[in-house]
């Protein structure tokens, strides 16, 4: 294969994010993306499409909200992903539960956002598919829904339109990445090499290993599982996308297991559902440090199903058509490698996004992209530095 | 026009019904697909991104081309036997 | 009613391998439960009306279908206990949950014999989506099953053995089949003539399909198929033509008939699902229908104590099944007791599987078939692909199957793909038919096995 200017390896929701930001900055280079199965095929094919804003500090809501407000001029442009600006219900359940809407209220606007809180009528009104024994909720209007995979086929439509050089090649296993000295040199495929003045890495939980053929120690990156299950068409027992308070202390709050101990790792489950456009519902989820190991946990998706339907009653008569797992890369601080890596001139992460993947692929693909050709980002990219990690 | 002979009347062994508000009288023991296309009823839903009427295929549980809407369940058609009193509204948007 | 019952050994499928296997664990004095998704047993081949129902009129069978009466009969005389309207949806060694009736329950045993047999192989063509286009299998449920005529003027089209009991389903139906039309060249005929002729059974089945055909006027059509089909929300026309020995039709052939019920059946395609979730190794065979259960003598698999009769091993019809049947019973009860099962009974499987391939060799999937679709037509029905799509799919995200399903959602809706799956890659390049080689993927199998209730997921007994 030629040269390239940009190689990115991994075509998932942030490699395709990469390539389409890249194609509009540099719309002369030539970039290729390669993924060793299918575009959109791991991760970014078995994931919930939530489109999150996070409002507990400053750089989240900043990094967040933007990538949020790229997907709906991503939308207005491209479309064909089912986009859904469907906002999101946190529901509470407890007391304790009550008593956190006002503050996850006041989290929001002091980012200058807003959020309602709906007492147990408002509530029952705006979602009647609701058990009816909720005490409130939050309601942000903020959040949506995407369909991952479409979207990824939109960006990389997007890539081509803006860049005729933009080279999609799937089924291209990426074995190394190769250096010369301190720069990158390119990949090596079992197709030959490729060389290459940037290689940008967005392997999603195969990132470690890939970042490690040039030479970066150990990537702190490991999988979680998620499971998911979906209802047939027409069999949604909710219109709002919604998730319960113990979704922000399981999947943003400190890890209950050790990331690192998988024998055991019982896992953790709290509600996010997600009417689709067609009507039926995603549910999720949970999450549990298993390795890479993608064969369905039964119990836990008994315990994610059992906790949705006591939210949403309705769901018990719906039938369920299909499950499945994907493996969500966790950054060991939480926080998503977006950069350089600092020792490899021409190596960059893109990674680590752990249940944020879908929302932060559009700032993560511009954050790179303005990094490469060396522009100014609309986030501060400081803290999602790889840097920190050397 | 397809169907049985269409004299189902009510007799020994026959079971009334109501699909999308209409009622329809079948031999008890048969499925809610073949006593729907024996009163000449082939359309039993319709496709949720352009409209068009869809009906039986495999009649053996397989395609889920059938599904309609009982007590807030979707089931199979060809699947499913006819009870008395069943309400039976179409697959598709509810 | 318990939730969870106990056998010895639980079988999935009460059609002819089901029941065979069935009666002589029984006889063995093996406590047997057989579960199936239909209205009772019989399976699809030897479907039976619901009880109390006379046929309005009284439908010829082949002869072929005494056996089914005499398995009938010898059932319901003996302890087998068939548990019907259940739908498989997880399995595990020696565990099969199911759906019967609204209720989520639990067979626990410990050998697990499978028989699911097989669904009709659907290809696309413009159309096809219309009520009243239903599949070979479909329209002999019909008539044998519930007594139903499925239409006035029927269009029987497709490819294989199975036409021309569809044909005589319907004639024995009153239903005037306008045509007839099987895509194979007329040379298929002789091609599939020793296998015919390896079987006395199959010969006086060949004879009793010839005489009834001769007696309604109604030829077979070689080399002819459905190009498309036509109407205002229904059935109402359809167009024919010939094709080429590949399957590709010759447009400029093409007329137009008249009918209100299209009966289209391009062979079978093996129930696997099940099998593949318990672990079993599934094989290519492109004779016997794509993918089947890889299995050895006596119906064994790849897992111990799971056994694999009839279709589901590859496609070989009611003969084969029966035979298979005995041979994973024969199997089942020597293990029990120490003694190696009677080497008759393989040989009789291996005989009979014989004159099947024989036969079945004779109708392979024809590629040029695929080019019946147009890029309108709808090649995932359950969440309406249209080929366009399908083919953009594949060149953005891949020519897999997977990848085709990742970037059009083909595959995804509630058929699981049993419809569609065997067709992505061949629609999108029908030279993948022509490959010798499994090129085809291997299906994905996932839980549930097929749609169920939450409520039932939920109520599932443990252990």
């Amino acid at each position: 294969m030629p040269a390239a200017d940009v190689v990115v390896v991994g075509g998932g929701i942030v490699g395709c994010a990469v390539v389409q930001h890249l194609a509009r900055a540099l719309p002369d280079a030539r970039i290729v993306l390669l993924d060793r199965g299918a575009i959109a095929g791991a991760t970014s094919g078995s994931c919930m499409g939530h489109l999150m804003v996070t409002p507990d500090d400053a750089q989240h809501y900043a990094l967040s909200a933007t990538s949020v407000g790229m997907w709906r001029a991503l939308a207005d442009e491209a479309g064909g992903f089912d986009y859904n600006p469907t906002g999101a219900l946190y529901l509470a359940d407890s007391a304790d539960d009550l008593a956190l809407l006002p503050q996850l209220q006041q989290q929001f606007a002091q980012h200058g956002d807003a959020a309602a809180v709906l007492d147990a009528r408002q509530l029952r009104e705006l979602e009647p598919g609701l058990a009816h024994d909720l005490p409130g909720a939050l309601f942000y209007r903020g959040d949506g829904v995407v369909l991952p995979m479409p979207a990824c086929s939109a960006m990389l439509r997007l890539a081509q339109r803006a860049n005729a050089r933009v080279l999609v090649q799937p089924f291209t296993t990426v074995t190394a990445i190769e250096r010369a000295g301190d720069r990158v040199a390119g990949v090596v495929t079992a197709g030959g090499r490729v060389a290459a003045r940037h290689v940008v890495v967005a392997g999603g939980v195969w990132t470690p290993e890939l970042a490690a053929t040039a030479g970066v120690p150990r990537l702190p990156i490991v999988p979680r599982a998620g499971n998911l299950a979906i209802t047939a068409h027409h069999a949604s027992p909710i219109r709002t996308q919604l998730l319960e308070i113990a979704y922000l202390r399981v999947a943003h709050g400190a890890a209950q297991a050790d990331p690192l101990q998988t024998a055991v790792d019982g896992g953790a489950h709290a509600v996010n559902m997600q009417p689709q456009s067609l009507g039926g519902c995603l549910i999720g989820s949970t999450r549990q440090f298993r390795g890479m190991d993608r064969t369905l946990n039964r119990e836990l998706l008994h315990r994610s199903l059992l906790r949705a339907a006591r939210y949403a009653p309705g769901l018990l008569q719906l039938p369920i058509v299909r499950t499945w797992v994907g493996l969500r890369p966790y950054s060991l601080d939480k926080l998503p490698l977006i950069g350089p890596w600092p020792h490899v001139d021409g190596l960059w992460i893109a990674s680590g996004h752990e249940g944020l993947g879908v929302t932060l692929a559009p700032v993560t693909g511009h954050l790179i992209a303005q990094q490469i050709a060396r522009r100014e980002c609309a986030v501060d990219p400081t803290p999602y530095l790889p840097a920190r990690c050397a | 026009m397809s169907g049985g002979s269409g004299d189902g009347g009510a007799g020994p062994g026959a079971v009334t019904f109501a699909f999308a508000g209409r009622s329809v009288t079948a031999r008890a023991g048969t499925t809610i697909a073949m006593a729907l296309w024996e009163h000449g009823t082939q359309v039993l839903r319709h496709s949720s991104r352009d409209g068009a009427p869809r009906g039986v295929l495999c009649n053996m549980g397989v395609c889920y081309e059938c599904l309609v809407r009982i007590d807030g369940a979707l089931v199979r058609a060809c699947t499913t036997v006819v009870r008395g009193g069943m309400v039976v509204e179409p697959g598709g948007r509810p | 009613m318990t939730a969870t019952i106990d056998a010895d050994v639980g079988i999935i499928g009460a059609g002819p391998g089901g029941m065979a296997a069935a009666l002589e664990l029984a006889r063995a004095g093996l406590a047997v439960v057989v579960l199936d998704e239909g209205l009772g047993a019989g399976g699809q081949i030897f479907r039976q009306l619901p009880p109390g129902h006379r046929a309005r009129v009284p439908a010829p069978e082949p002869p072929s279908h005494a056996h089914g009466h005499r398995l009938l009969a010898d059932l319901a005389a003996s302890a087998v206990r068939v548990e019907a309207r259940a739908t498989v949806w997880d399995a595990a060694p020696g565990r099969l949950w199911f759906e019967q009736d609204g209720a989520s329950r639990l067979l626990r045993c410990r050998e697990i014999v499978l028989a699911p047999g097989a669904y009709d192989r659907c290809i696309p063509f413009p159309g096809w989506t219309l009520p009243g286009v239903i599949t070979a299998g479909a329209a002999q449920v019909m008539v044998r099953g519930f007594g139903v005529r499925p239409g006035m003027r029927a269009l029987v089209a497709g490819s294989g053995p199975l036409l021309l009991p569809t044909v005589t389903a319907l004639l024995a139906a009153r239903v005037r089949v306008v045509a007839a039309l099987e895509a194979a060249p007329r040379r298929a005929m002789l091609a599939a003539l020793p296998g015919v002729l390896r079987s006395g059974e199959r010969l006086r089945e060949a004879f009793y399909y010839a005489r009834q055909l001769l007696r309604a006027g109604v030829r077979l059509r070689w080399g002819h198929t459905v190009f498309a089909v036509a109407g205002d929300g229904r059935v109402q026309r359809a167009t024919i033509g010939r094709v080429d020995g590949d399957g590709r039709p010759l447009r400029a052939t093409a007329r137009e008939l008249e009918v209100d019920v299209v009966c289209a059946g391009f062979g079978l395609v093996p129930s696997i699902e099940l099998a593949q979730c318990l672990g079993c190794d599934v094989i290519w065979n492109a004779v016997r229908g794509g993918w089947c259960v890889a299995t050895a003598a006596f119906g064994r698999t790849s897992r111990d104590d799971v056994y694999a009769v009839g279709e589901i091993a590859g496609i070989g019809g009611a003969e084969v099944a029966l035979a298979e049947g005995r041979a994973a019973a024969a199997a089942i009860v020597g293990r029990r007791r120490g003694s190696a099962p009677p080497p008759a009974v393989e040989r009789r499987v291996r005989a009979v599987r014989r004159a099947a391939d024989a036969m079945l060799a004779a109708f392979p999937v024809l590629p040029g078939l695929f080019e019946l679709a147009d890029d309108a037509t709808i090649v995932c029905r359950c969440e309406d692909v249209p080929r366009a799509q399908l083919r953009a799919a594949a060149a953005m995200h891949g020519a897999t199957a997977r990848a085709i399903k990742l970037g059009c959602r083909a595959g995804m809706g509630p058929c699981q793909a049993r419809i569609c799956g065997p067709n992505l890659q061949a629609c999108n390049d029908a030279a993948i038919v022509r490959g010798g080689g499994p090129a085809f993927d291997v299906p994905v199998v996932q839980v549930p096995l097929k749609p169920v209730r939450t409520a039932t997921i939920l109520d599932a007994p443990r252990g």
